[in-house]
């Protein structure tokens, strides 16, 4: 471990290194796509002394795909784009592996914009990026270092909208790749991954049975079709608000009852957001909610639940709070946070290969250089290869 | 006087008992009923059960209700913060997490030592204890009441070679728990156990179920909620045809094992995944446990074949075999779901354990006057227990007609 990157990171607690190191060689352990694609491709000298900056929920998978990056030659530093779900061991364990990192679990927005702005400060070159929480920081607080920027991948829905809003502002003057819009990423990153993860997060959170409850799924895109499906696995019986009639319609063919927001929250037990904005469930529609419900958000955004508005709330579990609206109970789990990932570990491991084999192979098409400004897909012969090699290594043949 | 951990730890023990309380409406009725009738005030219970939030709730409800309840558990799952919270509540709790064998039995002596007229059991280890080394407690004991299939069949060899001295109740048997808590309670806590302990996808596993009884089905039907490939294994022909009218895959345990990527257990017998199942399994492969019976992984066997054990996460072990193999055990090859987790939701715990107070209510009142033979609770008051859930769901159902009434007690051919 270099003492520099000691003593330029900013973490928790080093001594966690130990339980760190343990959760990303189980990372390791279960990503044979990210493993063989960064051996084939990484290490072909393109990423040597690249400045990288990783902002992704600094857990251990996201650690795996810094390392690889190290490995391959980039200098990394890493920041965690939720405080929440910053795991302080990971953070411990990367330090150790010899990269920086900036990032502290539970840390106050101020707090976490530093951390952001110290990642902005040592120069990328190249971002991989959540929610484009750094490359809208560095606009935003930076601007003289928006030149050093020679790509962004972006990773979730959120985030590729908000480059697409720079785009159209005229701000996103360097190469951009949707990494969110590769197949191999929202295909099954945000249904399969979110879906799976935020309906056992719920109801370990929770300890609450699934079987025979309504659940009411605001947003039927990616997340929200796997949200309905997973809740309809575990025996409940789900209700769809969409506001775009195609999207509607599809629910409604797939089974599922479909509703106005007011109506949907009559009867629902569970509550969750995937609507990918903000207000997704606003105050307004608090006088629907019934007694001892319990809200939950799948999205990007800690904005799609109107929490403030809730008032203030008493922990009735862990990371569960109660909040009394107007004579009801209402359990809130993890503040309004991305449950799956703030009250878990996150998209399973197998996902993620998928999703950081796309920010992988991403990072090193921007880094060579040959991708022009604004906003770009990822390249389909790309996609494939990532598609091709996972159905190597489960022994699928088509 | 308590035996636990660190007392200190009730504030969060009870936070975690007040939660589940407010999920569990038809045992609150219970307790209700049970106090304004005096049916347990002033008598002697002993709760032999996983020392957790719901099992909390229930001594704490038959203490309000009046009764001198006494808790013991094995150590395995024995939440310390919880057995604070419930000691705070004025329940005697002999229980600590990581404890030995030595000390267990000396919490279950502390336990049989209070002369309990009725036992609510787990796995009958407390009855057995009572019929070998502890006969002097048959003398005031009145009845048991047991909570797990493996229980009810080990009561049932008690009865039939004749050794069992006093009435048992199969909890396990009444409708308002094996349908829902035995399916539906391990189905979802046991997967979610598993998923949540090692962040691994549901989604394409090869997964096989081992046992299609209650327990088995609960998990196959989650396990395909989520997507995952499932083939079950049994020995007993009809609950094989079942699973394969169900859909799924029916195999050979050790041609299952070959292919597998996760194993759960579900059998209630002892080394269901032996060495042959253990030697066909491929690299990585996880194993669980969702039965009541600890050692239906042969988990010492791997232990003793192992040239390298380490926990590769919190609660799953991995064990490197000597032929290069890495299989790991998730939560100690003891029922995952509890081990690994925090046991059965609370709604489905509110009926089982509605089951095993009324149990031993009835036995309270009736136990002097019955056999010592294995009984079922009642039919009247599973149904009554049925009928207070579905009222606290807001459910109605619809009755017989006294035409349709009539019909079904008919036995002439109608004109």
């Amino acid at each position: 471990m270099s003492a520099s990157v000691t003593s330029r990171s900013n973490i928790a607690d080093p001594s966690l290194a130990g339980e760190g190191e343990r959760r990303i060689e189980w990372a390791r352990r279960h990503s044979p796509v990210l493993t063989k694609l960064a051996a084939e491709r990484l290490n072909d000298g393109t990423l040597r002394g690249r400045k990288v900056a990783v902002v992704v929920h600094l857990e251990a998978k996201t650690a795996y795909l810094a390392t690889l990056l190290a490995e391959a030659g980039a200098q990394v530093v890493a920041a965690g784009s939720n405080a929440r779900s910053t795991q302080d061991s990971v953070c411990a364990a990367l330090v150790e592996r010899g990269i920086e990192v900036h990032a502290r679990h539970g840390a106050a927005p101020d707090d976490f914009t530093a951390d952001l702005l110290a990642v902005a400060d040592t120069g990328p070159e190249l971002v991989i990026d959540d929610g484009a929480e750094l490359t809208r920081r560095i606009l935003e607080h930076r601007s003289e270092l928006a030149g050093e920027l020679q790509g962004v991948t972006e990773e979730t829905t959120t985030g590729v909208a908000r480059l697409r809003a720079m785009e159209a502002a005229g701000t996103l003057t360097f190469p951009a790749v949707a990494a969110n819009n590769a197949r191999c990423k929202h295909m099954f990153d945000n249904p399969y991954g979110t879906g799976q993860t935020t309906l056992t997060a719920i109801l370990r959170l929770t300890n609450l049975s699934a079987a025979g409850k309504r659940f009411c799924v605001i947003g039927y895109g990616w997340v929200g079709q796997g949200l309905a499906r997973r809740a309809a696995g575990y025996g409940g019986r789900v209700t769809v608000v969409e506001l775009d009639p195609v999207q509607a319609l599809r629910a409604v063919m797939d089974g599922y009852r479909v509703a106005r927001l007011e109506d949907a929250l009559e009867d629902a037990d569970f509550v969750i957001t995937a609507a990918g904005g903000t207000d997704t469930l606003p105050a307004s529609a608090f006088p629907h909610l019934k007694d001892k419900v319990v809200l939950a958000n799948a999205g990007h955004q800690d904005l799609e639940i109107d929490v403030p508005a809730l008032g203030p709330g008493t922990e009735v579990r862990d990371r569960v709070t109660q909040h009394d609206v107007a004579g009801k109970r209402v359990y809130l789990c993890v503040g309004g946070s991305l449950v799956n990932i703030a009250g878990g570990d996150g998209n399973p491991v197998e996902i993620m290969d998928l999703s950081f084999s796309v920010q992988a192979l991403s990072v090193h098409h921007l880094a060579a250089g040959k991708v022009p400004a604004g906003l770009n897909a990822f390249p389909d012969e790309l996609d494939a290869v990532i598609a091709r090699t996972k159905l190597e290594s489960l022994g699928v043949r088509i | 006087m308590s035996m636990i951990r660190d007392a200190s730890l009730a504030p969060s023990g009870e936070q975690k008992i007040s939660w589940v309380a407010e999920w569990m409406p038809v045992l609150n009725l219970v307790r209700d009923r049970l106090r304004s009738e005096g049916t347990v005030d002033g008598r002697r219970i002993a709760v032999i059960l996983p020392i957790e939030p719901k099992t909390a709730y229930l001594a704490a409800i038959l203490a309000e209700a009046g009764a001198q309840v006494s808790v013991a558990f094995q150590g395995v799952m024995v939440h310390d913060d919880v057995a604070a919270g419930l000691a705070a509540r004025g329940v005697e709790v002999f229980g600590q997490s990581g404890s030995t064998h030595e000390q267990e039995l000396e919490y279950f002596g502390e336990v049989l030592a209070r002369r309990p007229e009725v036992v609510i059991d787990d796995r009958a280890d407390v009855i057995r204890l009572a019929h070998t080394t502890h006969p002097e407690v048959l003398e005031t004991l009145i009845g048991a009441s047991e909570e797990t299939t493996s229980g009810v069949i080990a009561l049932r060899a008690m009865e039939a070679d004749g050794t069992l001295k006093v009435p048992c109740i199969a909890a396990n048997d009444a409708r308002c728990k094996y349908l829902f808590d035995n399916r539906y309670g391990t189905g979802q806590s046991s997967v979610n156990a598993v998923l949540d302990r090692t962040n691994l996808l549901m989604a394409d596993k090869e997964v096989v179920v081992v046992g299609y009884g209650w327990v088995g089905k609960g998990i196959a039907a989650r396990l395909r909620g989520l997507a995952a490939r499932v083939t079950v294994c049994e020995v007993e022909p009809f609950a094989a045809l079942e699973a394969y009218h169900d859909g799924f895959d029916v195999l050979p345990l050790v041609e299952a094992c070959s292919r597998a990527e996760l194993v759960i257990s579900g059998t209630g017998v002892r080394c269901t995944i032996g060495p042959e199942a253990i030697a066909a399994l491929p690299d990585g492969a996880l194993l669980a446990n969702a039965g009541a019976v600890d050692d239906e992984i042969d988990v010492a066997g791997l232990r003793e074949q192992a040239t390298e054990t380490r926990m590769a996460r919190d609660h799953v072990e991995e064990f490197v075999l000597p032929d290069g193999r890495s299989l790991f055990v998730v939560g100690a090859g003891v029922v995952v779901n509890l081990s690994a987790g925090e046991g059965h939701p609370a709604e489905i715990m509110d009926l089982t354990f509605s089951v095993q107070a009324l149990s031993a209510a009835y036995l309270m009142q009736n136990g002097a006057g019955m056999e010592p033979r294995v009984h079922t609770l009642p039919a009247e008051i599973d149904e009554s227990i049925a009928r207070m859930k579905l009222e606290a769901l807001g459910l109605r159902i619809d009755t017989l007609t006294p035409a349709q009434e009539a019909f079904l007690h008919a036995w002439e051919a109608f004109s």
